[in-house]
């Protein structure tokens, strides 16, 4: 599960050479395995109970909001966490995504969850021709981009009056009939949220696991040397920057559906994009779980100062200074942090280096090859004659033959 | 369209697009030297703004006198900001996480301007405030005029001091090839972190001239960081002529815009022409080999 992602998968391509000395799993692992389902289920459960055990209304519209901000960050995290391409503006899809899905439902008179779709599907495709531009360039510029897009996004959703409300703000009409309560949308909402997550979640770990997250977390590491490898870069980060853009639309068509009204300012709002960043910053932009920690960090602080320092302009402050302490001293998130405390405690110590000796694994491969008797002048040229095929040794970590060494 | 409101407006971009050049020169200044792309720039330029409106309210003094304090201040602020914070990232994320960093500056002075100095709108009144000259019956403002005369001989005087003395020599070494620079005896990051000071002192003599003929307000910097960062990125990342240029022309351009489409929608100006830029010519129009790979 969560920190283990990165950690682990170094040996995940070992695992299909042959010899199956990687099957092993030690004691540790296997009580590290264990724990972290253990985790996973008294979690999920007091997830699920959540909106049983909360005392008010309140209470519980405060975890849809946090819900609503784990959506977010976890769909932020499909082109951060992959790429590295921090967005500072995806503020822009989630306003987008909510906009369009409450037009879809005023306007065109849509089934408000053939909207929220509809509404994503939409962004999406808007994201496209977004992505070409953006993605050209990388590092500053990306992000004096993202940032362009939601400044140009505020102007035109408070200038186009008669689209948007301008100023005025926007009602969405509420999906459940009038005789849902209000406490009774929330828990709805609330489910709705932690299914939007879980679906996206699934979907990150799915990428994360495949041949295109592999080649996404190259274009991270060094895209130059990716693009040498042939990774096709630019239609990796355009097609990973169009699921983020679709999930974060959703996300934002959600959150308009439970709150009901939209206002420009608080939909394009460079705030919410940095919340995003911050949140999945704090978790862990790599981990898979990372995010919805950050979310329930950062969001309940959020709701907390909130409510306590009401209105004053103390949030941003403490927003600014909790954003530099993370860049500074944790740029790679709690989850990483609690990773790397719990190798520690490993009783058998693990590093990036293999285990095998140089000799070792000569005297594997002359295993391999069948040459028990081959005496070592003698030995066969790579490629021909019996013994092992390449593709059965490991090829990424051998000298395959000592002639060639 | 009558002459004498197209020549007027000409003379507005003009004045607004000198603003615009001398806080981009700033801003370039910090990406030549850290490749850092330096969010906080604007909300340096609102808290200089308001240093001199809160000077000119205590003493009554002109607020132009301010910059007796805030230029030698911001240009402290910059070098340890610099020393402090910006070269404690790591070099291999830099650029992304010291964007990040100044953003969190930037919301940082936005929330302790609200907290010192309230959301209120500010203005400075000031004896001359409302006097215009016309010039071929174009009425311009008397405070507009000094900004912009400012905002010049500022951008002239970092320009002198770019290319005539030997710490600018040794400032555009760095922003060359540091590694070249370090070989020749060049202390390159006492070098940076003069830029950086350099970089904000443009802030706070851009945010003095500003808080003559403006009203202030402690987000306002989100309205200005739009148009720069779009004017960099036209002027191609890390060139002082290159953004100079593009600010004057996209300060025109939102000028003559203003009279057909309103204010509001003038401003996307900036953000059309960084979208063209970005498509057509990622590198930007004038800069050089620098912005490639940023």
């Amino acid at each position: 599960m969560p920190s283990a992602s990165d950690t682990t998968t170094g040996a995940a391509p070992a695992g299909a050479a042959p010899g199956g000395a990687t099957e092993r799993r030690s004691r540790f692992d296997t009580t590290l395995l264990g724990g972290k389902i253990a985790l996973l289920v008294v979690v999920g459960a007091l997830v699920l109970v959540f909106p049983q055990m909360a005392a008010d209304p309140f209470i519980l519209s405060v975890g849809v909001v946090i819900a609503s901000y784990a959506a977010l960050a976890v769909s932020w995290n499909f082109v951060g966490g992959f790429t590295g391409y921090i967005s500072l503006g995806h503020a822009a899809y989630s306003g987008l995504g909510g906009y369009a899905t409450a037009l879809f439902i005023t306007r065109a008179d849509l089934n408000p969850w053939v909207a929220l779709i509809g509404g994503g599907l939409l962004v999406a495709v808007l994201a496209v021709p977004i992505g070409i531009a953006s993605l050209r360039v990388r590092g500053a510029s990306f992000v004096i981009v993202s940032i362009a897009l939601v400044l140009i996004l505020l102007l035109v959703a408070q200038s186009w009056a008669s689209l948007t409300g301008g100023a005025q703000g926007l009602r969405v009409p509420r999906p459940f009939g009038e005789d849902v309560l209000r406490p009774e949308q929330h828990e709805r909402f609330f489910y709705i949220h932690v299914a939007f997550v879980v679906v996206a979640l699934a979907l990150w770990w799915a990428i994360d696991r495949s041949r295109f997250g592999m080649g996404l977390k190259a274009i991270r590491e060094d895209e130059d040397k990716a693009q040498a490898l042939g990774v096709p870069t630019g239609g990796y980060k355009l097609t990973v920057f169009v699921i983020s853009a679709f999930f974060t639309a959703v996300a934002g068509g959600l959150y308009a559906l439970w709150f009901g009204y939209l206002d420009p300012i608080f939909q394009f709002s460079i705030l919410i994009g940095s919340y995003m960043v911050l949140m999945s910053l704090l978790g862990g932009l790599r981990s898979l779980m990372g995010p919805v920690l950050g979310a329930v960090v950062v969001g309940y602080s959020l709701e907390f100062f909130k409510v306590h320092y009401g209105d004053s302009q103390f949030h941003l402050v403490a927003l600014g200074l909790l954003l530099a302490l993370v860049v500074l001293f944790m740029p790679d998130g709690i989850l990483p942090a609690v990773g790397a405390l719990v190798d520690r405690l490993r009783p058998e110590k693990r590093t990036s280096i293999r285990e095998m000796t140089a000799e070792d694994l000569l005297e594997h491969n002359r295993r391999l090859d069948g040459g028990t008797g081959t005496p070592e002048g003698t030995a066969t040229p790579a490629g021909s004659g019996p013994g092992a095929t390449d593709a059965e040794r490991d090829l990424a970590t051998v000298p395959p033959r000592e002639e060639q060494r | 369209m009558s002459a004498s409101l197209l020549l007027q407006t000409l003379v507005l971009g003009v004045l607004l697009g000198g603003l615009y050049a001398l806080l981009a020169a700033g801003l370039t200044l910090y990406f030549g030297v850290m490749r850092v792309v330096m969010i906080a720039h604007s909300a340096f330029l609102i808290l200089a703004a308001y240093l001199a409106w809160f000077f000119h309210r205590e003493t009554g003094l002109d607020p132009l006198l301010s910059l007796v304090v805030t230029v030698p201040l911001f240009f402290v602020v910059g070098y340890l900001l610099q020393r402090g914070l910006i070269s404690r990232l790591r070099p291999a994320t830099l650029t992304m996480m010291s964007v990040l960093l100044t953003f969190a500056i930037a919301l940082t002075i936005e929330g302790l301007l609200g907290f010192f100095f309230t959301g209120t709108q500010r203005r400075i009144n000031l004896g001359y405030s409302g006097s215009s000259v016309e010039v071929f019956g174009a009425h311009i403002a008397v405070v507009k005029l000094i900004a912009f005369a400012l905002a010049a001989a500022a951008l002239v005087a970092l320009f002198a001091l770019l290319k005539l003395t030997r710490f600018g020599q040794a400032l555009r070494a760095t922003i060359q090839h540091p590694e070249a620079a370090r070989l020749l005896g060049v202390n390159t990051d006492r070098i940076a972190g003069f830029g950086f000071g350099l970089g904000l002192a443009t802030a706070a003599i851009g945010g003095t001239a500003l808080a003559l003929d403006s009203t202030i307000y402690p987000s306002l910097h989100w309205h200005w960081i739009g148009p720069l960062m779009a004017i960099i990125v036209v002027g191609g990342l890390g060139s002082i002529p290159g953004a100079a240029i593009a600010a004057l022309l996209l300060g025109v351009g939102q000028s003559l815009l203003q009279i057909p489409m309103g204010t509001t929608w003038a401003q996307t100006v900036f953000y059309i022409a960084l979208f063209a830029t970005l498509l057509v010519r990622p590198q930007g129009f004038f800069g050089g080999r620098l912005a490639q790979r940023f």
